[in-house]
């Protein structure tokens, strides 16, 4: 084999293999946000009951429960951008817990059975969405990395892939805020 | 859980006149152990010698193994009877003043079935222990034993061998949360010793492990430690800054190397210590306080596991 043919199959190996790692990196941040899209719904359906439970007794907080409830609307229309999806997140991730902090007020509402079993629901799927933020985060810090380094960047740029938005993790779930004193106070 | 110290307090108030009597009985064994040391070197070294025209260095060999192993026999022979009688006086009531529910039973282990779920090593050809310890704390089972797994090598000639796979403590307990697949978290051996590029690029590429590497955003656990996960996801939803933390403490605390899965419903921990845990030592009084400390120490450890990790929280939807 002549010396030329033997390096034009090696540049080609070399390409295959940064197309591939590229389109395998773009894969899993999609992949992970369909995860992430899953858990956000099951959040999304709790809040109706949420809602109806507390709102009897929240006279002071009517404005959060309206905004969560307008969020949960935005957030089910048809045909949102991830941008926009990830935007919302965070403002019902922060309505939801002002709520959560507000029934601490309520000792009717703390010794409601539907109440403590909503919050444990709402506490799991937090934690849910929680890690499927930082699986994403992760991801996308690798698709981001494989397209500004070299030398991928310049397959990168040829493929037409732009940078992604992370999830901004609230600072409250980067300390993991025990929710159990939430309960116990 | 009671503390160390109040468990110090506990070994020396109240076991004090067992261990006395306990100690006269370990000065007695010592001092058989020499004399029957000393007649037995000089016999074996009178029949090396008397032999030694006549051997190959192959012999030679063969016969300082076999010189050391029947020695071995020889000594634990000579101290079991003083060996439980530790494990029953000593061992055993510190382990009910920790928790009165435990089940102490000093010559059986945790099964190898359990070793194996863990996923943590691979499957071992000789498998030993003792020391096994079954409870309950704040609700929550757990169970620990001193393990030893091997793996038998064989050379050219068919002559067996074994190195070991893991030595120490095997903690099994109930974990809080839900999930399917498995995540291990292993010591960071490759990132510590060929640094971060390679180190990142041997654990990406680790096909002794099943699962994908799963980099957690908490770097000083990174530094520490390598995860592999079934899921990506749940691997982060079973390490939660929180539990990062509170691993990365039971490692410091602990001194050793610290291995710990998810799988099932259980989390399994296993403490490298390459050595027989909860063994009396005939040649270090029971009244010397390091002695004394390491026991406890190495006892709180296990069971503290369940406080540590806050295992027992009921406020998952996970119930029983």
């Amino acid at each position: 084999m002549s010396t030329p043919l033997i390096i034009a199959i090696v540049i080609g190996i070399i390409l295959v293999l940064m197309y591939n790692s590229l389109v395998s990196k773009k894969n899993q941040v999609e992949n992970i946000f369909a995860s992430i899209d899953t858990q956000l719904k099951k959040r999304y359906d709790l809040i109706p009951n949420l809602v109806a439970s507390v709102g009897k007794y929240m006279e002071h907080e009517k404005s959060i429960l309206q905004e969560v409830t307008k969020l949960r609307a935005e957030a089910n229309k048809p045909n949102i951008s991830d941008e926009e999806k990830i935007h919302l997140d965070a403002k019902v991730t922060s309505a939801l817990g002002s709520i959560m902090v507000a029934v601490e007020n309520y000792p009717e509402l703390k010794a409601n059975e539907n109440v403590m079993h909503l919050q444990r629901s709402l506490n799991e799927v937090e934690e849910q969405i929680s890690a499927a933020r930082r699986a994403y985060n992760q991801a996308v810090t690798d698709y981001n990395n494989a397209i500004e380094m070299i030398p991928t960047n310049f397959m990168a740029s040829a493929m037409s892939y732009t940078r992604k938005e992370v999830f901004e993790i609230p600072d409250t779930q980067r300390q993991n805020v025990n929710v159990k004193e939430l309960f116990n106070s | 859980m009671k503390s160390i110290s109040e468990l110090t307090d506990f070994y020396y108030k109240k076991l004090h006149p067992v261990l006395e009597e306990l100690d006269k009985n370990r000065e007695r064994v010592k001092k058989r152990v020499i004399t029957i040391g000393i007649i037995y070197t000089l016999i074996a070294a009178l029949l090396f010698f008397s032999l030694l025209d006549y051997m190959n260095i192959e012999f030679i060999v063969f016969s300082l193994v076999g010189y050391v192993a029947l020695g071995g026999i020889l000594y634990r022979f000579l101290i079991s009877d003083y060996r439980d009688e530790f494990k029953e006086k000593v061992i055993r009531p510190l382990i009910e003043e920790i928790d009165s529910s435990f089940h102490y039973i000093p010559d059986l282990h945790v099964d190898v079935e359990y070793f194996n779920r863990s996923y943590l090593f691979p499957s071992p050809d000789r498998y030993s222990g003792n020391d096994l310890v079954k409870g309950k704390i704040d609700g929550v089972d757990l169970t620990f034993s001193d393990l030893h797994a091997e793996k038998e090598h064989r050379d050219s000639k068919g002559r067996r061998s074994y190195s070991t796979i893991f030595k120490g403590l095997f903690i099994i307990s109930d974990f809080h949360k839900n999930f399917k697949g498995k995540t291990v978290v292993l010591p960071d051996t490759a990132q510590s010793t060929f640094g971060d590029l390679i180190g990142s690029f041997l654990q990406a590429n680790n096909f002794s492990r099943s699962g994908d590497l799963v980099k957690m955003d908490s770097p000083e656990f990174e530094k520490e430690f390598v995860v592999y996960g079934s899921d990506q996801i749940e691997a982060r939803y079973i390490l939660t800054h929180t539990l990062m933390e509170k691993i990365l403490h039971y490692r410091k605390h602990s001194g050793h190397p610290v291995y710990v899965s998810f799988r099932g419903r259980n989390i399994y921990m296993a403490i490298e210590y390459n050595k027989d845990l909860f063994e009396p030592s005939i040649f270090n009084s029971l009244l010397e306080y390091k002695i004394a400390m390491e026991y406890i120490k190495t006892l709180h450890l296990s069971i503290g596991i369940v406080e540590e990790l806050k295992l027992n929280q009921k406020i998952w939807s996970k119930h029983g």
